[in-house]
């Protein structure tokens, strides 16, 4: 006898739902290092990105695939006072732009909802099915 | 021992097992932030599949639930493995099989009463 697991929507909007806090993780830590020049070692803050990857070869959900780093070009403005500011007065800045991680943000928590959406409805989906045995 | 072949005997076990498992969810959100928690969870229907699988009838003791740190879940930074959509998804899941065994408990009952009015 094997033990049935009928629940699997449930798993599914879960896995939607961690990897979408798993993205808000990753936006909110670039718009906290929108202006970090040094991000550890030497280099500025690189942007992130989270990367998802469906889960399983089946109905399996989704994980995180990996949080990579956004390589385009670094902007660099002159700020000759600056610290980390090169033989001109530039400083090498992150390549994080606040209203793009603004969008994503927004776009994430709505994620967020609908996978919450996609449980709140199939709990009512079975709830239904119960009464039948009342 | 008792061994037994009664859905009621199963059903009211089950029941139990889900209490316990409610207990052992509210545990881990409570210890969302302990550092160095390990998630508990309650192994029940793979020790019921097993007694009845070997002979249609279950030891009550054999299918006592059991308290168990699964240690499947990635550990945060602090060492704590407690993820709190994790949690309200298994919570939504244990509720639904509570609300299902204590309607079919209820059915049984009911064919029993019908069964002993019978005039």
């Amino acid at each position: 006898m094997e033990v049935n697991n009928s629940f699997d929507p449930i798993d599914i909007a879960i896995s939607g739902m961690r990897a979408q806090d798993k993205s808000i993780g990753v936006i909110s830590s670039n718009i906290a290092n929108a202006q970090s020049t040094d991000g550890g070692q030497g280099q500025p803050y690189r942007r992130l990105e989270a990367v998802f990857k469906a889960a399983g070869d089946d109905i399996g959900g989704v994980t995180l695939d990996e949080i990579a780093a956004d390589m385009s070009e670094l902007p660099r403005i002159l700020r000759p006072g600056h610290p980390n500011a090169d033989e001109q007065g530039y400083v090498t800045m992150p390549n994080v732009d606040l209203p793009i991680e603004m969008v994503n943000l927004t776009m994430a928590a709505r994620a967020y909802q609908a996978n919450v959406a996609v449980l709140k409805r199939y709990q009512q989906m079975v709830e239904t099915t119960l009464e039948l045995l009342r | 021992m008792s061994r037994t072949s009664n859905i009621v005997d199963f059903l009211e076990a089950g029941i139990k097992a889900e209490s316990l498992r409610q207990k052992a969810i509210a545990n881990n959100v409570a210890n969302l932030q302990t550092a160095g928690y390990r998630r508990i969870d309650i192994k029940f229907e793979q020790l019921l599949a097993k007694a009845l699988n070997s002979h249609g009838a279950a030891d009550l003791d054999e299918i006592r639930p059991l308290i168990y740190q699964p240690k499947q879940t990635p550990v945060k930074s602090n060492g704590n493995d407690v993820n709190l959509e994790t949690e309200v998804g298994e919570m939504v899941k244990n509720t639904l099989r509570h609300k299902l065994f204590v309607r079919l408990l209820n059915k049984k009952y009911l064919a029993m009463e019908a069964a002993i009015n019978v005039k």
